[in-house]
């Protein structure tokens, strides 16, 4: 895989100047993309977007295509199979972008380092503009990761109890 | 011919209930089994043998063993439709050769790997291949003509990747054929001379959804390898956490299946629940996706002494919660009828895919490996009721599994007031074991070879080979954007395929 270059932009906070031709920077859409894990990443994410979260609130949404997108999410181990299509999703991209790393998989391989099959994570391989640790970290973690890159604090579940802290997946 | 008896006349080996034959009894298994129902488990490969596995009576397993002569092996898939899957696998990853095969096309490899047969005793050289997977259709996909489009690896979902390659006629399926390879992260290869307790991690992380349900399975084989069987008060601990994880992987499915139904509020009805009882699970547990509770010898849950009176909090939730849930689902306008006779999987392709678990009770299928599990006595009970196998009724089978594993919950809960569970330290003896979990989508069973104190070899067998070719079946017909609604019902899942 050529290697990607991520500049994440100020731009996607409010009121800077915008790089893109068309579309508000807010909500940030991230486009998903499963580079070769168990799913358990994929079905937090899920349960971010569907559950109780609210992270719509937050500012935060995804996309169905990368040329919708502002940040590409990945979540997973990276194999060689799926490196020319998060390659080709990243290139299909509006710039200002970025890449954010959800599941400890995504980072440095997790559980599943380099073999015949796997890259190993895109640490030390891409520029990554934020990382979010766990196997799988929860929706909860997910959101107030992404609420870091702008500083603020995330807002609470609607379940009681729930908290970032609490526990991993 | 009977089959059974056919493999007990082969030569004994070790392991009780393995038999080894010979190339030419092995070619009479096959044509016995073209006229035969015994029902087929899986065909893995350890480099020197091929080795397939039989359930004839509940749990009791029978597997027959056939040396590779040449690299080569008669294939099982004349017989057994399923088979052409392992036989694929098999091929990618040690380069034998399944003769007379019915298909033999690549599963996993896709000439992008960094070594091809990667566990044959000469890995062969890195692919060639450095770009985007290019789908070549079969002969079938060719002659079915219409125009084609395709769904995947990466959709923006949250699914795992796989391709569908599709023959369209307008709106409506001409043909489907999937490309998986793209999760396919090594397992076999990780589990070969692995420590057993980073196999069972590994285990763990094989399929989310199903996370308790493998390495409960796995943790079963080592058992069994071992000579121990646990005790009641762990097996009820394994059996509350599976129930769990049925509840919770259950809820998810049907959200996703009433979200792309066009139901938002009842997916989101389903993802609350789900939620509500994850808050309470997980501080006591441990996790949200019960990982890593299961383990040889026992279980590992955060505060063990807590899970009966958790149970009953559970269950009480599902009082509050759940019959208003199934109010919700059976009255939301047009929810029903948009499901109603879609992607039906009937009798006649269940035997076929040798599909079982909620997908094929919802199709008249009789199959819960629960019935035969001591740990289920005086717990589970038939409830299976509908069966014209459409996705409304694989929808409201998922549905009252939920409502029925809330119940054993509650059944459970005083069971175990205040076990404090624990595990037990085993000495790894070689051996061979098999251990069998019913998963939220089937049975999910693990044959453990130990030699050393290590995991020597491990065959995993999960529904998602069946849900594939019976995905690959029902398309045809289908209107496209009925596609991830279907594939969702089936519960296809490309980390469990691609191993």
């Amino acid at each position: 895989m050529g290697l990607i270059r991520a500049v994440f932009d100020a731009s996607f906070r409010q009121g800077s100047a915008r790089l893109k031709p068309v579309g508000p920077r807010w909500p940030l859409l991230l486009f998903h993309v499963d580079t070769g894990g168990c799913g358990g990443c994929g079905m937090e994410l899920e349960a971010l977007a569907a559950g109780g979260y609210d992270m719509q609130g937050a500012g935060f949404g995804f996309a169905s295509t990368p040329q919708g997108a502002d940040v590409l999410l990945i979540t997973g181990a990276l194999t060689y199979a799926m490196a020319p299509v998060l390659e080709a999703a990243w290139k299909a991209m509006p710039t200002p972008k970025g890449v954010i790393c959800v599941g400890n998989c995504a980072i440095d391989g997790g559980l599943f380092p380099e073999n015949y099959t796997i890259m190993g994570g895109l640490n030390r391989k891409v520029h990554i503009n934020l990382r979010i640790k766990g196997c799988p970290p929860t929706p909860q973690e997910v959101l107030d990761g992404l609420c870091s890159l702008f500083g603020q604090r995330a807002p609470a579940a609607a379940y009681a109890g729930a908290s970032s802290s609490s526990t991993s997946s | 011919m009977d089959v059974v008896a056919h493999i007990h006349a082969g030569q004994p080996t070790e392991t009780p209930w393995r038999f080894q034959l010979d190339e030419m009894a092995w070619r009479d298994l096959v044509e016995g089994l073209k006229h035969d129902s015994l029902p087929f488990v899986g065909l893995w490969c350890d480099g020197v043998a091929v080795h397939a596995l039989f359930m004839p009576h509940g749990t009791q397993p029978l597997a027959a063993s056939l040396m590779l002569e040449g690299g080569r092996y008669p294939a099982l898939s004349p017989a057994r439709a399923v088979s052409s899957l392992y036989e694929r696998m098999i091929f990618d990853l040690y380069g034998a050769e399944a003769m007379w095969a019915t298909d033999v096309r690549p599963l996993v490899d896709h000439d992008v790997w960094a070594e091809t047969m990667p566990l044959a005793a000469a890995p062969g050289g890195a692919g060639s291949n450095k770009t985007m997977l290019t789908f070549q259709p079969s002969e079938a996909m060719q002659a079915a003509g219409g125009v084609t489009a395709g769904s995947g690896p990466a959709s923006g979902g949250r699914e795992s990747p796989l391709h569908i390659a599709l023959a369209l006629d307008g709106d409506v399926i001409r043909y489907a054929e999937t490309v998986t390879g793209y999760a396919h992260r090594g397992m076999a290869q990780r589990l070969k001379t692995c420590r057993v307790e980073d196999a069972n991690r590994l285990t763990g992380r094989y399929v989310a959804g199903a996370c308790a349900a493998h390495q409960a399975a796995f943790c079963q084989a080592v058992e069994a390898a071992c000579g121990e069987s646990m005790g009641p008060e762990v097996s009820l601990l394994r059996v509350v956490v599976l129930e769990l994880e049925r509840v919770s992987t259950h809820l998810f499915t049907l959200a996703g299946i009433a979200r792309q139904a066009g139901a938002v509020l009842v997916a989101s009805r389903c993802m609350w629940f789900r939620e509500k009882l994850l808050t309470e699970a997980a501080p006591i547990i441990g996790s949200r996706l019960m990982m890593d509770h299961c383990v040889p010898g026992g279980v590992n849950l955060r505060t063990a002494a807590a899970m009966g009176e958790l149970c009953s909090k559970l269950a009480e939730l599902g009082e509050e919660i759940y019959p208003d849930l199934v109010t919700l689902w059976q009255s939301y306008p047009g929810l029903s009828s948009r499901l109603v006779g879609l992607g039906v999987v009937d009798s006649a392709l269940l035997e076929q895919v040798g599909l079982d678990g909620p997908v094929a009770r919802a199709g008249g299928g009789d199959c819960d490996y629960r019935r035969d599990m001591r740990a289920y006595d005086g717990l589970w009970r038939f409830t299976s009721g509908r069966h014209d196998g459409a996705v409304e009724d694989r929808a409201i089978i998922l549905l009252e599994e939920v409502g029925e594993s809330l119940r054993m919950l509650n059944t459970a809960g005083p069971k175990l007031g205040l076990s404090a569970g624990g595990r037990i330290d085993l000495y790894y003896e070689d051996g061979e074991g098999i251990g069998m979990a019913e998963g939220p989508w089937g049975a999910v069973l693990y044959w453990v070879r130990l030699k050393d104190g290590r995991v020597e070899h491990a065959f995993v067998r999960d529904p998602a080979y069946s849900s594939l070719l019976a995905l690959e079946a029902v398309l045809p017909g289908q209107n496209v954007a009925d596609l991830g609604l279907i594939r969702a019902s089936l519960g296809v899942t490309a980390s469990a395929l691609d191993g």
